[in-house]
């Protein structure tokens, strides 16, 4: 690597002479070794998945979880080293809690991902700390009735001043991913860790700014995409761990939640089978080949 | 112009005479909670052989004005208890806010999906209820009391129908049925009729209990002056909660009044 | 004008003297505070025998003319090993406010839990008996409303019943009634427990009459007269009945009875 031995990769907050904060680039080295996760938006909710590597045969499956709800309607997955994740969900709980004290109301996906945007780039700016070494994928269904309030006790007038905007439209799935150096997008479809090119790959056959997949088929294709980016690494055990978050009128009910065992498991069947007739594709056109 | 922010907003003293600045000290011991604002009216429970259902109005009074009309009283917690406010309704609103946020840790754990887990929302109405005490007894302990009555219905551990109450200072019970304010005069004694004993609440079908319920309520509207016909209706299984927070007293028949004497304006 | 009106004038001449209303409280004091007390009802009763202890104690709960709850137990297994209290010795009474009667027991039960978990036996009634003591006087300026009575045996194996007053006041005593209606049990206690006005027929007159002399009581028997006690006490206090829970402590442990009480 060229920037050895010039110094300039010894601490946040010096750029290289080109332009370049270092630690920044090699925390993105640490979140390429990590387990593939993704995230999907689609019509009617988000499904986010992770490739969780299976490090050691004495650890319990389905333990351990590498998902987490940060509130009601808010996940978040991450690739890369598993204490900064846990640090960073930590703070993502209190940013949203603190949101509920002061606006008495959820916290927008938005929102939280600009501060938790803003959080990561912190520590690329001191010499005294060192960057994330995670990419996070935040996914969230803001409620897309009326904002309501937390301790609301009336509906308010129905209509004139005050009352509730005709034909306004609230909320809906969102979807953002956050880097070390604290850049964040918001995506259709969003990719990390090892597997992240087949995944991105994947994702963008999907067509998912049309907006015409179902949040059914997008736990169905996050669980095959995983399996995908899974195949170069095949080696290795993994557990596919998945959430989803739908609309109120949605099978989650506007909550973030595990993706119940039986649809994970026909998502998990389908994605195998998908995979063998892949291979099947790839074994008769070698023998075609062969033939000519 | 003058150039002190104290004196801005306040009658001039040429006009008025001298400004009476007692009113903006702010030493002195703080001030809490001596007495309740808004208020909300009695909260009904009763058990039957599969759970509980439980009622409030939805009127929140300010004193003898019927203030506010449409007032959720009845408060779900992680969709398996309900929470129902008699007493101050800022107070309840803080506890609701407080409830939800502990909701929210819950589902910080286990993450969703927890019949994998064989437990289905950890926190029970049982827990919530000793919960609710220790608050509320803490807070009567500091004098600064929250001014409320709270039923909460759910089910405990072993799965069973839970329902108990508890004050504003602390003291917390279970009953078949409870009610509170005027409830415990008016309701109370309908409901026990129809469960006296937990064997009694047991024996009682859902449509069998949500009818006595129903009664209690319109009792409860002929002769609480501080109630409405709107009023909010809970049945909590181990299905979930079902929750209804606009239904109407039907069937009122006020011929009853023409029978009572003693005070108004009748001569014999 | 205003003396013409319907309302009553404050200060004004629509009263006599005698029943002219209130003016303004005096400076500092409200004329609605917060009560953090009340009175729950109900009424414990504790007898102790020469091998056994009998602590007693109806299931009502009131507040005012309503009955909140028709079974709310008054008396406590103390310091067992788990939360089932299957292996606790001494039982815990308390009867007034209920909420600060609970609160002490959960302080209490859980100090007799440390302290079998540190010594690894459980605490004896006399050491817990005074604990007790110092935590209803720890809160001299705000006290626990609770009539406390604890009960077990003693070292030698003897029921022993000591009774508290709310701020921790104690004494060692043969038997004892608290709450609603200690006063009309208790001089039935002092005459059936302890003999008083009780003379041998014929033994004389006046001081020379010979008292009856004690004896102490079988288990059947007191179990006999906790039943009439309260039988009595339902019949002519409101705030006492619907059920009648008894714990028997002997050397093989708690026995707990449930009794139904008239529930009128």
């Amino acid at each position: 690597m060229t920037s050895i031995g010039t110094g300039y990769d010894l601490a946040n907050s010096i750029f290289s002479p080109d332009g370049r904060n270092f630690q920044v680039e090699y925390a993105v080295k640490a979140v390429e070794n990590g387990g593939t996760s993704i995230g999907i938006r689609c019509k009617d909710g988000v499904v986010l998945a992770v490739e969780k590597v299976v490090t050691s045969k004495l650890l319990k499956q389905g333990a351990n979880k590498r998902i987490a709800t940060v509130d009601r309607h808010l996940g978040v997955v991450y690739s890369g080293m598993i204490p900064d994740g846990r640090h960073f969900i930590d703070r993502a709980r209190d940013e949203s809690r603190s949101w509920r004290d002061t606006f008495k109301t959820p916290i927008p996906t938005a929102d939280l991902a600009s501060r938790m945007g803003g959080y990561m780039q912190a520590y690329t700016l001191y010499q005294s700390v060192r960057p994330f070494g995670i990419t996070a994928i935040v996914g969230g269904f803001d409620s897309e009735l009326e904002a309501a309030v937390d301790g609301v006790v009336g509906s308010g007038p129905s209509v004139g001043a005050g009352g509730k905007a005709a034909g306004k439209k609230y909320g809906g799935p969102f979807l953002y991913m956050i880097e070390p150096s604290g850049l964040y997008w918001g995506y259709y479809g969003a990719a990390t860790g090892k597997g992240r090119q087949a995944a991105k790959a994947e994702l963008e056959k999907l067509d998912l700014g049309s907006g015409a997949l179902s949040l059914l088929d997008a736990v169905k294709e996050a669980a095959r995409i995983i399996y995908v980016a899974h195949d170069d690494n095949k080696d290795k055990e993994f557990e596919l761990e998945m959430s989803w978050i739908s609309g109120a009128d949605g099978p989650t009910k506007g909550l973030h939640q595990e993706v119940p065992k039986a649809l994970r498991e026909e998502a998990e069947r389908l994605a195998k089978k998908s995979l063998e007739d892949e291979d099947d594709d790839d074994e008769k056109k070698e023998d075609d080949k062969m033939q000519e | 112009m003058d150039h002190r922010p104290q004196a801005w907003g306040r009658p001039r003293d040429d006009v008025y005479g001298a400004y009476d600045y007692s009113y903006l000290q702010s030493g002195g011991p703080k001030q809490m909670t001596q007495s309740p604002v808004v208020t909300g009216t009695s909260v009904i429970g009763i058990k039957f052989k599969d759970g509980v259902i439980l009622a409030a109005d939805n009127l929140a009074s300010y004193g003898s004005l019927a203030r506010f009309t449409d007032v959720k009283r009845l408060r779900v917690f992680l969709g398996t208890s309900v929470v129902g406010f008699g007493g101050d309704v800022s107070d309840m609103q803080y506890l609701d806010r407080h409830l939800n946020e502990l909701a929210i840790d819950e589902s910080y754990e286990g993450g969703g999906a927890q019949e994998e887990h064989g437990e289905k929302g950890k926190l029970n109405a049982a827990n919530l209820h000793t919960y609710l005490h220790k608050l509320m007894y803490r807070r009567r302990n500091d004098f600064d009391p929250l001014w409320n009555q709270v039923l909460v219905a759910g089910l405990d551990a072993a799965g069973k129908p839970h329902l108990s109450s508890v004050d504003l200072r602390g003291t917390a019970f279970t009953s078949p049925s409870l009610a509170t304010g005027f409830g415990a005069a008016l309701a109370q004694p309908i409901m026990r009729k129809y469960a006296a004993t937990e064997e009694d609440a047991a024996r009682l079908t859902r449509d069998q209990a949500v009818k006595v319920v129903q009664d209690c309520m319109k009792v409860l509207y002929y002769r609480d002056a501080r109630s409405l016909d709107k009023y909010s209706i809970a049945v909590v299984t181990k299905d979930g909660v079902e929750l209804k927070e606009d239904e109407q007293l039907e069937k009122q028949s006020w011929a009853f009044a023409e029978q009572i004497r003693g005070y108004g304006t009748q001569t014999v | 004008m205003a003396m013409f009106s319907q309302n009553p004038l404050m200060n004004g001449p629509n009263y006599s003297f005698s029943d002219a209303p209130k003016t303004s409280a005096p400076e500092g004091s409200r004329e609605h505070r917060f009560d953090p007390y009340t009175d729950n009802g109900g009424s414990t009763l504790a007898i102790a025998g020469a091998d056994f202890a009998i602590m007693a104690g109806d299931t009502r709960l009131t507040s005012g003319y309503s009955i909140n709850s028709r079974h709310h137990p008054k008396v406590f297994k103390i310091g067992g090993t788990t939360a089932d209290q299957h292996d606790a010795t001494i039982v815990l009474s308390v009867v007034g406010f209920a909420a600060d009667g609970e609160a002490l027991k959960e302080r209490l039960d859980s100090i007799c839990k440390m302290y079998r978990y540190r010594h690894g036996k459980p605490m004896s009634v006399k050491a817990c008996a005074q604990r007790l003591s110092t935590i209803l006087y720890q809160k001299r300026f705000f006290p626990y409303y609770a009539y406390a009575i604890l009960g077990g045996l003693d070292e030698a194996g003897k029921g022993a019943v000591y009774s508290y007053d709310p701020v921790g006041s104690y004494e060692r005593e043969q038997c004892r009634a608290g709450g609603a209606a200690a006063s009309l049990i208790m001089p039935f206690l002092d005459n059936q427990v302890n003999f008083k006005n009780q003379y041998v027929p014929g033994s004389g007159e006046g001081h020379a009459l010979q008292e009856r002399e004690r004896r102490p009581l079988s288990r059947n028997e007191v179990e006999i007269l906790v039943k009439d006690a309260f039988d009595g006490a339902v019949e002519r206090h409101i705030e006492v009945g619907d059920g009648l829970q008894m714990m028997v402590i002997t050397s093989n442990g708690v026995e707990e009875i449930l009794l139904p009480l008239k529930k009128d």
